[in-house]
């Protein structure tokens, strides 16, 4: 009888393990996972819409650097162009460079180079063809944001702020954060979800 | 007279008595109209409702005598990914109600459609599932509350099994055939 019971408990605790190992949930994406804040990002080369090579060394700014993952058909993105222009220009002068990458697959250089045009977007976007950066980095969607301090570590990954509609922002993420980092304070928040357009992948 | 009377009484007090008992053995069984459990109720596409983070609470949260798994797809008419997907959770929707799949829609439009584009498209689509409009001011408890490993990407369809685990998770199209080896597995299991 005492086996039984041993046999009954060792069986129990293989279906407990078994039940524990699947509640985690099936995930059918295979998504990296993206850097853990404080990491340094490497250097990556990618072109921009014209096809001229930049590196990521030479687009940082001296004080910091956001890489904005964007979309040109994606409305959460584009419902961010003038927000996004004028974070660029206002970190600027700040010493912070604000840098966008295209990631889609359905957006070739000629229309990321018309959209920016069309919307006024004056600061870089490169084209990451086959998505090796947006893999690298771990990026899902549009608009997701990046941002790195002087030395190239992670500080921000996450929302810009909580709202589509410019009048519904009550949590500027992003800037809270910048503006942490330049005081040279730690960041209190160091991302934020919302929802977006996922990234089409090659 | 008197005894008429009487028995009228005894036998109109059984008819309730008999009633009420129905009633009960109704609500043990589950015996409750399909559309009505998770207080996000039925949705023709004419009606959809606009619910915030305590309505997805409401959602999510599984009575215990409901043994039917939930599906999930969180979606919006701007997002194209998510208008090519639906058409298939249509599908999904028809061939797996009967097995009993509760399946809800959320809608992340701007609640200004929610008496236009939204419906528009349903009625398109010839969509049967339920559908709410999920209308919050600050996205991310929404979305950390459905799901820790979700950013808010869309389309996102999740399954969660009678006890509200997730048991499946997809962000971006689905792929048909995993979703439904997915729920096959689950409206097998409680059987």
């Amino acid at each position: 009888m005492k086996k039984y019971g041993l046999t009954l408990f060792l069986a129990s605790l293989v279906i407990i393990g078994f039940a524990a190992i699947a509640g985690s949930g099936r995930n059918s994406n295979d998504f990296p996972a993206p850097p853990a804040i404080g990491t340094t990002i490497d250097d990556f080369r990618l072109p921009d819409a014209d096809g001229k090579e930049h590196s990521l060394n030479s687009l940082k700014g001296k004080n910091g650097t956001v890489l904005i993952f964007i979309a040109t058909k994606c409305p959460v993105s584009n419902a961010y162009n003038e927000r996004m222009e004028k974070l660029a220009q206002d970190y600027k002068a700040r010493g912070v460079n604000v840098v966008g990458i295209n990631s889609n697959v359905t957006e070739p250089a000629a229309e990321v180079k018309s959209h920016a045009a069309e919307k006024h977007l004056t600061f870089t976007i490169l084209k990451d063809d086959g998505n090796k950066i947006a893999d690298r980095l771990g990026a899902t969607r549009t608009p997701e944001v990046y941002a790195l301090d002087g030395s190239g570590k992670l500080v921000y990954h996450g929302r810009i702020d909580n709202s589509q509609r410019l009048e519904g922002v009550s949590a500027n993420d992003l800037r809270n954060a910048l503006d942490e980092m330049l005081a040279g304070k730690p960041v209190t928040k160091t991302g934020g979800a919302a929802f977006g357009c996922t990234i089409k992948r090659a | 007279m008197a005894q008429v009377y009487k028995l009228r009484h005894i036998m109109h007090s059984r008819l309730i008595a008999l009633l009420v008992g129905l009633a009960a053995v109704c609500t043990v069984a589950g015996f409750s109209s399909p559309g009505q459990s998770n207080g996000a109720g039925v949705s023709a596409p004419d009606d959809v409702r606009q619910i915030d983070l305590e309505g997805l609470k409401k959602l999510l949260h599984r009575d215990a005598k409901d043994t039917r798994p939930l599906l999930v797809n969180f979606w919006a008419t701007w997002c194209d990914p998510c208008r090519d997907e639906f058409p298939d959770l249509v599908k999904v929707d028809d061939d797996y109600r009967g097995k009993g799949l509760n399946f809800v829609a959320v809608s992340l439009d701007d609640v200004t459609d929610i008496k236009s584009a939204v419906p528009k498209f349903l009625k398109e689509m010839k969509a049967t599932m339920r559908v709410v409009l999920l209308n919050v001011n600050d996205p991310e408890p929404a979305i950390k509350l459905i799901d820790a490993t979700w950013d808010g990407q869309l389309p996102a369809t999740f399954l969660y099994d009678k006890e509200g685990k997730v048991v499946f998770r997809h962000f971006g199209r689905i792929k048909p055939d995993e979703l439904r080896a997915a729920l096959d597995k689950e409206v097998g299991s409680k059987q």
